[in-house]
């Protein structure tokens, strides 16, 4: 099972849970089973632009997003980006 | 029963509560905290609150509480079509329709029903598609569709810089309604749409009645918006201004809070101060005991809110403020809180 990691801000509308635990080969399998989904996705099914995704330590926007495939031992980390005042 | 209000702001949604006297408020919040909140109501029909939350990270959405704020849910569906080529950039105004309906306005220039209690909202076919879109133009603060008014089987919108809009058949198709409301912004000074309403009322009490504060003015409709009077000057020291307020017991009372100009998005003469017309607009004057006389304020779109028992409005610099209505002593019922984005006013 890989495991998935939520910000503060999501594990809050996730009842308050962080870590979750998914059957997923892929990261973009991973994210739409989550039930914070559709905060992470538009409603075209696009990850949205400040949403920033990392597999195992490596940011994978500058990789294959979100067909990164992943293992039952990979971690998956979301990552809000930083910014706003 | 008390009055609440539900105050949005940058950080999140704050609860005020009184008994009716309204001189003293207990605060509760921030809820939702980290989501700025654009607007929040309780709605009178089963006491749920909503509120229009955009996160720059996670979206636009609509929270909602059957328990005042201790527990959350969020809207599962909430989007545009693929095929209109347009995205969802912000909620901004939630507001009860006269069934169990709710409506939903939001940026970019667009509405949404929801069946459900707010659980899934549908687009509305008539505004999406109207057919003066492409002479529309964002202002500001965006495309936001942030009046929705459903009164006597009739429902009026305002979209920056869209201009206002009525609906005879329950949404299916829309008027515009910007007849001798100026756009000095625009090529053509009164075009049939494209003008940059702040906030339009309906008086609850006569239906037909209708204010508007405007980029370009503050205006009043006594025939449901097909004719406009333009109304500033006459004791108010701005035609600009966003916050605007009605007293249900007397359509003849509106109150705005003007800010310099365009250029200037603060109070006029370096005071906050709240301007009261008790003559259909005729004349208006300045209604300040109790506020600060030394203050450059903003009052936004959403930030100014009334009831039977008086008016209540929030500063983007963290103040809320209530008086009963005919020019009563302000009270200042919460300070210190974040940027204030909206007031409204609830029994609970």
């Amino acid at each position: 099972m890989a495991v998935v990691l939520l910000p503060g801000a999501l594990a809050a509308e996730a009842g308050g849970q962080k870590r979750f635990e998914v059957e997923a080969t892929t990261v973009g399998e991973a994210l739409r089973q989550l039930s914070v989904a559709n905060l992470l996705f538009d409603e075209v099914g696009e990850l949205r632009r400040l949403v920033n995704v990392f597999v195992d330590g490596v940011d994978v926007r500058g990789g294959r997003l979100l067909d990164e495939p992943l293992t039952g031992q990979s971690e998956v980390r979301i990552v809000g980006a930083i910014a706003g005042g | 029963m008390a009055t609440l209000l539900p105050v949005g702001t940058k950080k999140g949604l704050f609860l005020l509560r009184s008994d009716d006297d309204r001189k003293a408020w207990e605060l509760e919040g921030p809820l939702l905290p980290g989501w700025p909140v654009y607007h929040a109501i309780v709605d009178p029909r089963d006491g749920v609150l909503y509120a229009a939350t955009n996160s720059f990270i996670y979206g636009a959405t609509v929270h909602r509480s059957s328990d005042l704020g201790q527990n959350w849910e969020r809207a599962e569906e909430l989007g545009l079509p693929e095929e209109s080529g347009l995205k969802l950039n912000a909620t901004w105004h939630v507001e009860p329709g006269t069934g169990s309906e709710l409506w939903l306005g939001g940026d970019p220039g667009v509405l949404f029903r929801s069946d459900d209690g707010g659980v899934t909202w549908n687009v509305n076919r008539g505004l999406l598609e109207h057919p003066t879109r492409e002479n529309w133009q964002p202002g500001a603060g965006g495309m936001c569709c942030h009046s929705i008014q459903v009164v006597d089987g009739t429902i009026y919108i305002a979209i920056s810089a869209a201009g206002a809009f009525r609906s005879e058949d329950g949404g299916d198709s829309w008027t515009p309604i910007n007849k001798d409301v100026a756009a000095d912004f625009h090529p053509e000074k009164y075009p049939e749409v494209g003008q940059c309403v702040h906030k339009l009322l309906a008086h609850p009490a006569r239906p037909d009645r209708l204010w508007q504060q405007n980029h370009c003015g503050v205006y009043r409709s006594d025939d449901r918006g097909d004719n406009w009077e333009r109304l500033d000057g006459n004791g108010l020291p701005s035609d600009f201004g966003f916050a605007l307020a009605l007293d249900p017991g007397d359509p003849d009372v509106a109150y705005v809070i003007p800010e310099v100009s365009g250029e200037q998005h603060f109070t006029p003469d370096g005071r906050l101060g709240v301007y009261r017309t008790g003559d259909g607009g005729a004349s208006w004057e300045l209604t300040s005991n109790g506020l600060p006389g030394r203050a450059w304020a903003a009052v936004l779109r959403e930030g100014f809110a009334y009831d039977e028992g008086g008016l209540y409005f929030g500063t983007q610099s963290g103040s809320v403020w209530s008086a009963p209505h005919g020019g009563g002593e302000w009270i200042e019922a919460a300070g210190n809180l974040p940027p204030i984005l909206s007031v409204e006013a609830a029994r609970v």
